[in-house]
């Protein structure tokens, strides 16, 4: 991107001095190659770097058994053992080991995708595209439905659309909210969560560094500008660190609600 | 940019802001109130805070919705 271009587009001439670039700017990107006649964009490399990303830590990590692992590999221990247990089996019981090495790859690959917000030389996070969250959200919605049709049979639905332990008359209102709430405002709000968390990420780490770089080379009075241009840089260092936990925890909330999504459909009593 | 254009801008900024007050102050609650829980009962402190980030996940979507529609707009 061209950042002078994008921070001097002034027109002189009317009283509107400068028209700011639109955010969706921030979020095209351009066609990397082409194969096979399907064009590749930097965010579909970047999916795929993630996913290799993540076979390859988890490959490297537990590629040794051994007594005492090395100490990227108990970091990676750590990382699944909290998956595994506070999430799989700490929310949906017993039954949860049989869904953890989905929660797994859940986890690890959402949080590649939002750690390359901050890899420098990337800074572009793949699950600020609405397409990401979308396809994961429906996975999970796909996941649970089906969890609760092979547990409950038709049932499942029944218990939705018509819940007995509500009074007759409002039988039916109750169903509709029900039915509503869980098979299309769910997946929406998992998908929206992680993408406007990570979208509201990218543009205000773009809006510090960029308003930092513009100030420190854009005008004539080096050292006072200069001075506070370094302060836009040093409260983007504050942002870059609110991020990184926002990142990971925006990876485990995701996984969380899908586990907790389908501990709903598992066990309906509760 | 017309004049709608940038009224149009401005409406959305304020709904904006006003779908942040509601989570704002649910989270607050949320968070206040985990804190009194952890510090009376510290052994529940896991249980406690899990359920916290459920809490905030679930709040802060009313939010999030808001500032993608502010975008939408």
């Amino acid at each position: 991107m061209d950042l002078e271009i994008l921070a001097f587009e002034c027109e002189t001439a009317t009283d509107v001095v400068c028209t700011p670039p639109f955010v969706n700017e921030l979020f095209e990107t351009t066609t990397v190659f082409t194969v096979f006649g399907v064009d590749v964009n930097r965010a579909m490399l970047l999916m795929i770097v993630a996913a290799v990303a993540v076979v390859a830590i988890l490959f490297f990590a537990l590629r040794k058994r051994s007594v005492v692992p090395s100490k990227f590999g108990s970091a990676v221990e750590g990382l699944l053992t909290l998956v595994k247990d506070d999430i799989a089996t700490g929310i949906i019981g017993p039954e949860g080991t049989k869904y953890a090495p989905y929660l797994i790859s859940l986890f690890l690959f959402i949080l590649v995708g939002n750690l390359m917000e901050l890899t420098p030389g990337i800074n572009f996070p793949i699950t600020s595209r609405m397409g990401i969250p979308i396809f994961l959200a429906l996975m999970t919605w796909v996941i649970f439905v089906f969890a609760g049709f092979k547990k409950q049979g038709l049932g499942y639905l029944g218990h939705i659309v018509w819940p007995k332990d509500v009074p007759i008359a409002l039988r039916w209102l109750v169903g509709i909210i029900e039915f509503v709430s869980i098979f299309l405002v769910r997946p929406f709000s998992l998908a929206v969560r992680l993408f406007a968390n990570l979208v509201a990420g990218h543009v205000m780490l773009t809006l510090l560094l960029v308003t930092g770089y513009v100030y420190i080379t854009g005008f004539s009075n080096a050292t006072f500008n200069g001075v506070f241009g370094l302060m836009w840089w040093v409260l983007a260092l504050a942002i870059f660190l609110f991020e990184a936990v926002v990142s990971i925890l925006q990876a485990y909330i995701f996984t969380l609600l899908s586990a907790v999504y389908i501990q709903t459909s598992v066990h309906p009593e509760h | 940019m017309t004049e709608i254009e940038i009224t149009k801008g401005a409406i959305a900024l304020i709904g904006y802001g006003l779908a942040a007050i509601g989570p704002g102050v649910g989270i607050g609650i949320l968070a206040g109130n985990a804190v009194q829980a952890m510090a009376r009962q510290p052994e529940a402190a896991g249980m406690v805070r899990t359920t916290m980030f459920l809490g905030i996940a679930f709040t802060e979507a009313l939010a999030l919705i808001g500032f993608v529609l502010f975008f939408l707009a």
